[in-house]
């Protein structure tokens, strides 16, 4: 069932050794262990020039590529002098420690935990309390934030526990519900027994910035800019929490998580505390969010209720989801990856560009270069020419409405894509909705019945694209996020770089 | 007095229309063993498609059809468009991934939620959405009605009471007394060996999706004819449906009734007499008690675990 | 031979009204193999589970080495010295082979995640520690479990190496006590015979205490000290082979579900 199989010249040979095996009572000269044992070093690995970089890759030990990607990353705020390129790069970093943190949960703990960004929260308040004026509790970094990260742990256990017993499922629903308990929570703590404590709806104001030996690390530089500063303070961060994970992933303890993914009765059986191993990935995991939620704070100085809420959740699940959920380096990906998608899809010119060049790599991936992508590339240029043209000739004001930023591709849309001046109401569902029945009839048909589909889907997608989705960038992006769950999930589980499991036995 | 007898009908009108999503929870954890995260994005679809059609109706002040019609029609269009929309969300998001992993389809569903909720949101914006019942022939349902001791009891919960029961009712002979009720209750009791017996495996997973996204449909209108309704409403709701199924018991159908009406008098009560602000607090509590002492609910079977 | 190892002193299992072990007196003395035969259903692997912790019995009581091991948890009771493989095989499929029998080691290893983050050398000697075991452990079986294969993954294992794994992982946990569950299940002629010989060298080489469920009568005849004959939950023989084989009552257990025509 591994894809890894599929190029393999040698699969129907193998299957060949172990009818043999079988068939005869006394022993054949080569069984199928030492067959497999024979070809272990071709098992999975890919042929072709791809395979041989894949194995040229994987010599660099991990160390090379932390410190390699870490000093590509340290190299942003030097290479723009941009407040907002430095502040995304500062986002991109805590979304990486987060998606660390629920790699340890979900990765390597197998539970779906739904409160995750709840524990995030809990970090961003209880830093900002122990904090900030609200108490009058000015506590040093190095103090306040080792504390919340305990307080991150200690109430990761406490939620944890009641779920012990409990399959994936109600794990997940108990989860979820706290996530919207730590909302009511915080949304109500301006009265909470007549105390203030949460700042309500408002949230909580004025909380410390970093300071290290007495020395401010102020969040803003001279004319109100991003300072750089904490990007790196939580990029160290990450470093630390990566390789730290690392090591216990590498230790009886990360063994233990894979043997009770892999059957949890056995692991039980074998000596594994099987639900404090559970409870302890919960507890890490609500830890790394709980630090994530601190420096957070520290930079912003402020907290509110609705930062902590189900889409973030999701942003950090499709990002764990994307990279491979169990390998670390690939929710670090993930995270890259997503993180910069969602802010190019915020500026309507980058989200044009984004959107033309995903069409073109999704399918000269699937295609590769063959006829059927001459057909699709050509079939859809001249049918949007001609489309265009028509329309154009029919009522000018079916066509003027484009224009707008990115270069030259948006040149191009504006001469193929009819983008109306005024979108007649019915028409933006209409569209969207046929859009989505036709991508699923894409599903099932196949061959040349699907490249001839595919030429009106692809115009369409664009019109939709271009009409509908590019001036609505927040439900977008969560529609992106939503449609590669979906995906991921029926075309590559394993994500980018998660590892091939075999399910059967 | 007064106060009680208020908040127990709050609580039934509310239980009623919790006990109808969480129907639809039950009906195909039972036969899927999933829980389906979409299904309160069904409902809240089901709210948009009885809004809808009731401005295809000539809206509330002006309808072109008599009232009663007008409720009924809306409820079944509601029911209708679900329906389609769950067998749609089977075929495309979870049936590709029937012998994945659990955690799989748990994910993909979690997908398809979040892109109902924010298409919804794309194509009609952010900002609630209010059927404007009172307008019916000039607040009838709402003025017309009968009195318990001082407290009105409206047209308008009757409808969604009465409503809410006959369906339930309904469901419960279609599972109890049909062949295709029988080969639902084959099937959530032990998949293969129902497959092996000639039953189409397929199309009682349908089946289940069907009568559970038509219940959250009419859910959806019977809820929205007194609450307004918005693009990322069903997250909330769903909880609250799904938690309604643990508490009755998940995989039973009465216990999705009791669940429902557990639940909805719980919130009700504890926003009365507690605070409107932390009835979410309560039924959380609810929640966790039922899961810790009693996880197979009011009236399910607890599980044997087999090596 | 006179020291009980384990001790079951009328253990009931009952699932709803069906009662799977009725009133159940077992014993193992140190140093023994012991058999437990039955025709299918006969509630051997639920005995199994009642004695590993899987299943809490509902009455009786189950002593391991002089105390009381009811009520306890499957992993406290690992720790204790008991191990056990599957019937039906629960290898850790897609971890390699060792890991297989490294991961088994946790019960009596104590490096905690603190020191695993800092790689204490503590830790890393314990981590070595658990190799080495892991390797002597696979290394029992001689090349049948051979050096090269150890960083394969087990699903690659054919179905007898994935039972010899099983076996290896079980004695990874340090065990007084090894219950095998149909060890020669599957089997051909040749290495069901080398089966035979490896539970004898088990207890010999091993020092282990081996309780064992096993359909092929010549695995029980050949390693047995004592049989114990199961049906439908309660012990109706027990003795040397002979008299177990010979006792009207387990050659009607067998015909009665034609058991006995299939040896």
């Amino acid at each position: 069932m591994s894809g890894g199989y599929d190029d393999e010249l040698s699969r129907p040979l193998e299957g060949a050794l172990e009818a043999s095996t079988s068939e005869g009572p006394t022993s054949p000269a080569v069984g199928r262990d030492e067959w497999v044992a024979r070809h272990g070093d071709n098992r999975t690995g890919r042929t072709g020039r791809s395979g041989q970089l894949e194995a040229r890759l994987r010599v660099v030990p991990w160390w090379a590529w932390l410190t390699t990607f870490v000093a590509l990353f340290c190299l942003v705020p030097v290479a723009s002098d941009s407040g907002y390129v430095r502040r995304v790069a500062f986002d991109i970093a805590i979304y990486m420690l987060l998606a660390l943190g629920l790699n340890v949960v979900v990765g390597w703990g197998g539970l779906l935990d739904l409160g995750y960004i709840a524990f995030f929260g809990v970090g961003a308040y209880a830093y900002a309390l122990l904090s900030s004026d609200h108490y009058g509790v000015h506590l040093p970094t190095f103090v306040s934030i080792p504390l919340v990260v305990v307080i991150g742990a200690i109430v990761g256990f406490l939620v944890g526990l009641p779920s012990r017993r409990l399959t994936g499922d109600y794990l997940a629903i108990v989860t979820l519900f706290f996530l919207q308990l730590f909302l009511t929570v915080t949304t109500n703590g301006d009265d909470l027994f007549g105390h203030n404590v949460t700042g309500g709806a408002n949230g909580l104001l004025n909380a410390d910035p970093l300071s290290f030996f007495g020395h401010e690390l102020p969040p803003t530089l001279k004319g109100g800019l991003f300072n750089p500063a904490y990007m790196y303070v939580v990029l160290a961060m990450f470093v630390v929490v990566f390789v730290a994970l690392r090591f216990v992933n590498l230790s009886r303890t990360g063994r233990a998580w894979r043997s009770l993914r892999e059957d949890s009765l056995a692991a039980e059986v074998m000596g594994m505390p099987v639900n404090a191993l559970k409870l302890m990935s919960f507890a890490f995991g609500a830890a790394i969010a709980a630090l994530s939620g601190s420096l957070v704070t520290a930079l912003s100085a402020s907290v509110f209720p609705l930062s902590f809420s189900f889409p973030l959740l999701i942003i950090i699940y499709t990002m764990v989801i994307l990279g491979g959920s169990g390998s670390q380096p690939g929710v670090v990906l993930g995270a890259v990856l997503i993180g910069i998608l969602l802010e190019l899809l915020r500026d309507p010119g980058d989200s044009r560009v984004l959107f033309y060049a995903a069409i073109i790599v999704g399918v000269v991936f699937v295609y590769r270069f063959s006829l059927k992508l001459a057909v699709i590339v050509g079939g859809t240029f001249v049918f949007g020419l001609v489309l265009h043209s028509i329309a154009g000739a029919v009522d000018n004001a079916w066509v003027n409405g484009s224009g707008g930023e990115g270069g030259g591709v948006a040149d191009f849309a504006a001469t193929w894509v009819i983008v109306p001046a005024h979108l007649v109401g019915w028409i933006t569902p209409v569209s969207y909705i046929s859009l989505i029945a036709l991508v699923l009839t894409l599903t099932l048909v196949h061959g040349w019945v699907r490249v001839a589909l595919l030429i009106p889907v692809l115009y369409l997608a664009a019109f939709v694209w271009e009409n509908v989705m590019i001036a609505e960038p927040e439900p977008t992006r969560y529609i992106v996020l939503g449609v590669i769950l979906i995906a991921l999930m029926i075309f590559r589980p394993t994500g980018l770089l998660g590892e091939k499991r075999v399910e059967i036995i | 007095m007064d106060t009680f007898i208020q908040l127990t009908l709050n609580g039934l009108t509310l239980g009623s229309v919790y006990a109808l999503i969480a129907l639809g929870y039950s009906l195909v954890y039972g036969i899927l063993k999933l829980l389906n995260f979409a299904h309160g994005d069904v409902f809240m679809v089901g709210t948009f498609i009885g809004f809808g059609a009731i401005q295809l109706l000539g809206g509330t002040v002006n309808p072109i059809v008599p009232v009663w019609a007008l409720l009924l029609l809306i409820t079944l269009a509601a029911m209708a468009g679900c329906a389609c929309l769950g067998v749609v969300i089977e075929r495309f998001a979870y049936r590709p991934l029937r012998d994945a992993p659990r955690i799989a389809p748990l994910i993909s569903a979690l997908g398809v939620s979040f892109f109902i909720a924010y298409s919804m949101q794309l194509l009609f914006g952010a900002e609630p959405r209010n059927y404007d019942t009172f307008s019916l022939n000039g607040g009838a349902l709402y003025t017309n009605g009968f009195d318990i001791g001082n407290v009105r009891v409206p047209m308008i919960r009757i409808i969604t009471i009465v409503a809410a029961f006959v369906m339930m009712i309904l469901l419960w002979l279609l599972v109890t007394r049909t062949r295709v009720g029988t080969a639902m209750r084959a099937t959530s009791h032990d998949r293969e060996a129902a497959a092996m017996m000639g039953i189409d495996i397929d199309k009682v997973i349908v089946f289940a999706f069907v009568l559970g996204s038509a219940l959250a449909g009419a859910a959806g209108v019977l809820f929205a004819l007194r609450i307004p309704t918005y693009a990322t409403i069903g997250f909330l709701i769903g909880l609250k449906g799904f938690t309604a199924a643990v508490i009755g018991g998940i995989g039973s159908i009465p216990g999705a009734m009791a669940g429902g009406l557990v639940l909805g008098f719980a919130e009700s009560y504890a926003q009365g007499y507690i605070s409107t602000r932390w009835s979410d607090l309560l039924v959380f509590v609810l929640l966790i008690l039922f899961l810790v002492f009693r996880p197979q609910g009011i009236l399910g079977k607890a599980d044997i675990r087999k090596v | 031979m006179s020291e009980k190892l384990l001790d079951l002193q009328g253990v009931s299992m009952a699932f709803g009204g069906l009662k799977c072990v009725n009133e159940l007196d077992l014993h193992v003395n140190r140093g023994e193999i012991v058999s437990v035969i039955g025709p299918n259903g006969a509630g051997k692997t639920t005995l199994f589970n009642l004695i590993t912790g899987v299943y809490q019995p509902t009455g009786g009581d189950i002593v391991f080495d002089g105390s009381s091991i009811t009520g306890l948890e499957p992993h406290q009771i690992t720790r204790r010295g008991i191990a056990r493989t599957f019937q039906t095989l629960r290898l850790f499929l897609n971890m390699s082979v060792r890991d297989n029998v490294m991961a088994a080691a946790y019960g009596h290893t104590k490096a905690g995640v603190f020191r695993s983050m800092l790689r204490t050398p503590g830790m890393r000697r314990e981590e070595q520690e658990i190799r080495e075991l892991a390797e002597k452990r696979l290394a029992f079986f001689g090349d049948r479990l051979m050096g090269y294969r150890w960083d394969q993954p087990a699903y690659s294992l054919s179905y007898a190496n994935r039972r010899r794994l099983e076996i290896a992982r079980a004695t990874a946990t340090n065990p007084t006590l090894l219950l095998l569950d149909e060890p020669a299940a599957g089997m051909n002629p040749k290495e069901t015979q080398e089966i035979t010989e490896l539970i004898e060298l088990l207890r010999t080489d091993g020092g282990y205490t081996i309780l064992v469920i096993e359909h092929d009568m010549h695995v029980v005849e050949g390693i047995s000290d004592r049989v114990v004959a199961l049906d439908h939950g309660i012990k109706i023989a027990e003795g040397t082979f002979e008299e177990v084989a010979t006792s009207p009552q387990v050659v009607e257990a067998y015909l009665g579900t034609g058991g006995m025509a299939r040896k």
